[in-house]
């Protein structure tokens, strides 16, 4: 076969997103939807999967990001919180009982928030990136980019192991927590040891849940972390939990082994049976403190958008996917070239409209795991959890 | 933990959830992945940090110095 690079027309698109989770499928929606020609693509083969999330996100999240809340995905209905400290007391954040006019089941009142299922989740987002106008190639990798005298980037794909060149004026890192896009870019991307909460979860049949977030603190269960116990629908139940390894003995997996058999919920635990088994590196840094580079911007837990006192991270996804969507198209659509300075205004956006938030939450986290008493830091933690949840947190709408 | 000479990764693979907690953690330039978003395998690490090691939820991740590999 003749060397023809040069002369077959390339595909050609104004911005390539490479991972399509909530981050990578809400920026191409956003910027398919303001007009730009985006493809979208993810080297698996189904969206969500293997699942590295519990899936808990506010009702706040996917109206803000317009998405409604369909049972193609949504495995249980939340309405509030039961914070536990390491001992077993409790502060129950029931928003049934504290807003009974807007949360709750009855007609005219909503959830706070849902349990969703991230494969059928991811393929939603996708779907609705793919209706506005994107294209999806999935097991399609991205391998490379070089960019080009004018300005544009020629992309290199393997899409179903045929390599494939595509341009590209823009290229949208949405490739995870093990991002290789900001590497590529030369960014900083690679999180501190100490930074990364390593999480393991079960699926479980036998547990009881009351439509709660339950989340418990404290060193003994979960240093530098907490334990869950989410409702999964169907009386399915999530246990699992986040650990600050270089604040640990021994791995996640260890710990809720522990936090099952040892801990004041082991007679409730006592007859659970694991059907599935996840696990996930759940940055609780600071946002990256550049998200952009030339032809080049982050997006999603990429750019360690993720709530560092919480650890979720698909409201924050979605909200930034949204946000550089938007930022993206106009930007295209001017004409103006994709350096870094004028991907910038992404960045700014961003910190406007929850940047700033994000970095506080990262300065509360810090000052309670930087506390080495550990009595005062289980204290704080607790304190600090249950003052996020309640009616009056100033971080409601993260 | 860490050692001062380049190290050669083996991942346990029946054990590995394909979380991508230990490239998260690692500080090598891009492309010292394993197609499963792992870190790379029967590659040499000349930082041989162990973060990926340490970090594993579930201790998937050994290693073997490459010294010893090639012999």
């Amino acid at each position: 076969m003749p060397d023809s690079s040069s002369t077959i027309t390339m595909p050609e698109y104004d911005l390539v997103v490479i991972g399509s989770g909530p981050a990578g499928a809400t920026t191409a929606r956003f910027a398919a939807a303001n007009g730009a020609r985006v493809l979208l693509v993810d080297k698996k083969q189904e969206l969500g999967a293997p699942i590295q999330c519990s899936g808990a996100v506010s009702h706040n999240a996917l109206e803000q990001a317009g998405v409604y809340p369909s049972p193609e995905f949504i495995h249980d209905a939340i309405y509030g919180f039961a914070i536990y400290n390491g001992k077993g007391e409790k502060k129950i954040i029931d928003y049934r009982k504290l807003k009974p006019d807007e949360y709750g089941t009855k007609e005219g009142t909503i959830p706070l928030g849902y349990v969703v299922d991230r494969r059928r989740f991811d393929r939603y987002l996708a779907t609705q990136a793919e209706r506005a106008g994107a294209e999806i190639w999935l097991k399609t990798a991205a391998t490379g980019f070089r960019v080009m005298e004018n300005g544009s980037c020629e992309v290199d794909l393997l899409k179903f192991n045929e390599p494939v060149t595509i341009r590209a004026k823009v290229i949208v890192g949405a490739d995870g927590v093990q991002s290789q896009v900001g590497k590529w870019a030369g960014l900083k991307t690679h999180i501190k040891l100490s930074e990364l909460a390593s999480c393991l979860q079960f699926v479980v049949d036998g547990v009881e849940t009351a439509g709660l977030l339950e989340i418990v603190t404290g060193n003994e269960w979960a240093p530098g972390g907490y334990a869950w116990v989410f409702p999964k629908g169907h009386g399915y139940a999530e246990i699992g939990l986040g650990v600050t390894r270089t604040m640990c003995t021994e791995n996640a997996q260890e710990y809720l082994d522990r936090f099952i058999k040892q801990s004041f919920f082991k007679e409730r635990f006592k007859n659970c049976r694991i059907l599935e088994i996840q696990g996930g590196g759940v940055p609780l840094a600071a946002p990256l403190k550049i998200q952009y580079a030339d032809n080049i911007v982050l997006v999603g837990d990429a750019a360690r958008h993720v709530n560092s006192i919480t650890g979720g991270g698909i409201h924050t996804a979605l909200s930034s996917g949204k946000i550089a969507g938007e930022f993206l198209a106009q930007l295209i659509l001017s004409g103006k070239p994709a350096t870094k300075t004028n991907l910038k205004g992404y960045q700014d956006n961003w910190l406007k409209a929850m940047g700033n938030n994000m970095w506080k939450l990262y300065r509360v986290k810090r000052a309670i795991f930087d506390t080495v008493d550990v009595v005062k830091r289980d204290e704080q933690l607790y304190a600090t959890m249950s003052g996020y949840f309640s009616t009056d947190s100033e971080y409601k709408k993260i | 933990m860490k050692t001062k000479e380049a190290v050669v990764f083996k991942i346990a693979w029946n054990a590995c959830i394909k979380c991508g907690a230990c490239v998260a953690v690692c500080p090598q330039e891009a492309g010292f992945t394993s197609e499963f978003d792992t870190i790379a395998e029967h590659a040499a690490c000349d930082i041989a940090c162990m973060f990926c090691e340490t970090v594993c939820p579930v201790s998937a991740i050994t290693h073997k110095m490459l010294a010893a590999e090639v012999e």
